[in-house]
């Protein structure tokens, strides 16, 4: 069966080097695209971590604290601080803002208590210490010591971070809980909820959230993207399948002759089933292969993170022998459907 | 080793809607040791014969059998098992796999069969070197010549070491440089505990044969005197699939010229009239009846059946002009009264 499957691929080598390199680009785009899923469906969980919150109180009514227009005063944070089984309580101001850069850039306005929670992790110069000063998500298309406009307001950059992308890789701008509270409230001293680190009775007029309550919510508005992200790398698959598939078929057809003479002699159907599905997995295997570099340059071109890492690259896998035994069908049920007689026509 | 018994054989097939019947109740005994012929125009039967005895085809009905083995009643695992270690196959067009090497040709069918490497390459290359082609053992069918792919082929036939080999044609493909070597080898295939067959038209292979199965009608005694039959209505002169030695003259009566369907049903092609005739075309050609003569529903019939020579000497009309005019007349709308 090897032998036969791979003295096939030789004989043919042209145009199964075609069929991979082909195959490669369409598997490299789905990994590309199933990357930017994990990618976005990452990116609830990590910034809903980043707060350390163990649990969220937001106004009555409210669904989350990111998707919230009904607000709460911000003082609530002190009156629940200093109850039992609360070690720590911060109003935080959750937004989108502008940032005005040459074209204008979209992101999230983090408003937080400084040193307390939500203050990112920083992977280039300092966390902010005061009002005026703001961290970045890397992202955000300016260094550190430069200055920035984010909804009218001018701050001076101290810091990046790698983390803050949320809402499909849009990068945030952390800064002081008034500076947020002067651009979103007019200076009026509201949050749109208070991160609790411990346990806290939520006061009259609010309610308390988990934080898989809260990534949930997050998660929401970008379900539909999700989703789509998630039809098209099944199309991606399928036309691999297709391509894959439509060359065994080519290759069965041409090789009615060869199953015929096989069935004539007495070669088992497995052989032929077998030597089919082989060349159809390997060749999918191989385009699976390549496909992993070329996921990285379609990478490079989108306009945030994809994610392939080992589980990706191990499903990507097993997915191509998938497609590759789901593609030989055609073949195969050509290649078994051969009239043995056929080996005693002609030329 | 098996002798090999065919009894009762009828082979039966659709073909554009008619029945054909290249066998009909056919009988054929062939002895351990020998090497025999078919013989006979293309589309005679000799290739279906040999489907037959390689389990590719399977007859209407009668059995076929290679020594202890109904070959009619295999199915499944059996088949594949006897279509692997029973028959040799050597087909008209060799067949090889053109990505397999000569060598790996024959390996992959000793592979089929469950022989393990070591052995089925040692076998390969012994089989190459025994048809001449031990130089040749690492090129692809396509850098051999037809007769050395010939040779590869019956190599492979013999991989297994077969009781039963047939060869298709096996020096249609060839030109007379390339058919010496393989004639050659057919001969030695022969040997006691072996049968092969094989069809062809080709008459240099006559001396090699220790038997050789006519499967065309042959031509009767052209001094044979004019046959004349008396039919009731209704009542059958010759069968669709019948040899035919004689052409008919309708003397009284009329005769329906008939088609049987591949659905059982019937066809009414002709009526021929007194003074007409028909049935040239099976003794001219050696073709079987494409169809059937029976007398009409509503009266009896006479006819007269002529050797060819004796009804060109009486009918100058059957020159061979007009009589194949009226053969592709036939072949075109389907209504051979020249059967």
């Amino acid at each position: 069966m090897w032998l036969v499957s791979l003295r096939d691929l030789q004989f043919r080598a042209r145009r199964f080097v075609i069929a991979v390199a082909v195959t490669s680009l369409v598997f490299g785009i789905a990994l590309a695209i199933d990357g930017m899923r994990r990618s976005v469906e990452g990116e609830g969980p990590a910034i809903v971590a980043l707060f350390g919150a163990d649990q969220w109180l937001v106004a009555r009514g409210a669904t989350g604290p990111f998707t919230t227009t009904r607000v709460l005063d911000a003082a609530t944070a002190k009156v629940v601080g200093g109850t039992r089984g609360v070690r720590r309580a911060d109003p935080v101001v959750l937004s989108r803002t502008v940032v005005a850069t040459d074209p204008e850039k979209d992101a999230n306005l983090v408003g937080h208590v400084l040193g307390g929670l939500g203050s990112p992790p920083i992977t280039e110069g300092r966390k902010a210490q005061t009002s005026g000063e703001a961290v970045v998500s890397s992202g955000v298309p300016v260094a550190v010591g430069d200055r920035l406009v984010a909804g009218g307001e001018s701050f001076r950059v101290v810091g990046k971070t790698g983390e803050g992308r949320y809402y499909f890789g849009v990068p945030s701008v952390f800064v002081s809980l008034h500076d947020a509270q002067r651009i979103v409230f007019k200076g009026q001293p509201f949050a749109m909820a208070i991160a609790v680190r411990g346990t806290a009775r939520a006061p009259a007029g609010t309610a308390t959230l988990s934080d898989a309550q809260v990534e949930r919510d997050l998660n929401r508005p970008v379900e539909g993207g999700i989703q789509s992200i998630v039809v098209m790398a099944v199309l991606m698959w399928l036309i691999a399948a297709g391509i894959i598939g439509l060359i065994v078929y080519l290759s069965a057809i041409e090789r009615i002759r060869d199953f015929a003479v096989f069935k004539a002699t007495g070669a088992p159907s497995r052989i032929i089933v077998g030597g089919l599905m082989l060349q159809a997995v390997l060749v999918a295997v191989a385009a699976a292969v390549l496909g992993i570099a070329v996921s990285r340059l379609v990478g490079l071109g989108l306009p945030f993170p994809s994610e392939v890492g080992a589980a990706g690259v191990l499903q990507l896998v097993v997915i191509s022998i998938v497609v590759g035994v789901l593609a030989s069908l055609a073949g195969v049920r050509r290649a078994l459907g051969t009239d043995p007689a056929v080996a005693f026509g002609g030329k | 080793m098996p002798d090999i018994r065919m009894r009762d054989l009828t082979m039966e097939y659709s073909s554009g809607g008619s029945v054909v019947r290249p066998f009909d109740h056919f009988d054929l005994d062939l002895a351990t040791g020998n090497l025999a012929l078919l013989l006979g125009a293309s589309g005679c039967g000799k290739t279906t014969l040999l489907s037959m005895l390689a389990s590719i085809l399977t007859p209407t009905s009668g059995s076929i059998h290679v020594g202890d083995i109904e070959v009619t009643a295999l199915k499944g695992a059996e088949l594949s098992a006897y279509r692997r270690r029973t028959v040799g196959v050597v087909f008209q067009s060799f067949n090889l796999v053109p990505s397999l090497t000569a060598a790996e040709n024959i390996y992959v069918a000793m592979r089929y069969a469950g022989v393990d490497r070591r052995a089925a390459r040692s076998r390969a290359h012994e089989l190459l070197a025994m048809v001449g082609l031990e130089d040749r053992m690492h090129h692809r069918p396509a850098k051999l010549s037809g007769g050395q792919q010939q040779r590869v082929a019956i190599a492979r036939a013999l991989a297994l070491d077969p009781p039963l080999v047939v060869a298709d044609e096996p020096t249609a493909s060839l030109d007379y440089v390339q058919v010496d070597g393989v004639i050659r080898l057919l001969r030695d295939l022969a040997a006691p505990g072996r049968v092969v067959v094989i069809a062809t038209h080709d008459e240099r292979l006559l001396p090699l044969a220790d038997r050789v199965v006519e499967l065309t009608p042959r031509p009767t005694d052209e001094s044979r005197p004019p046959e004349r039959v008396e039919l009731a209505p209704c009542q059958t002169l010759f069968r669709q699939g019948d040899t035919g030695h004689l052409v008919y003259e309708v003397g009284d009566g009329r005769i329906d010229i008939v088609q049987e369907l591949s659905d059982g049903g019937e066809h009414l092609l002709a009526v021929i009239e007194p003074g007409n005739y028909f049935g040239e075309l099976a003794p001219m050609f050696g073709l079987r009846r494409s169809a059937t003569a029976r007398a009409s529903r509503d009266c009896h019939a006479t006819v007269t059946g002529y050797t060819l020579r004796d009804f060109r000497a009486r009918r100058g009309d059957l020159a061979s002009t007009s009589v194949l005019e009226r053969a592709a007349d036939a072949s075109l709308d389907q209504a051979p009264a020249g059967l």
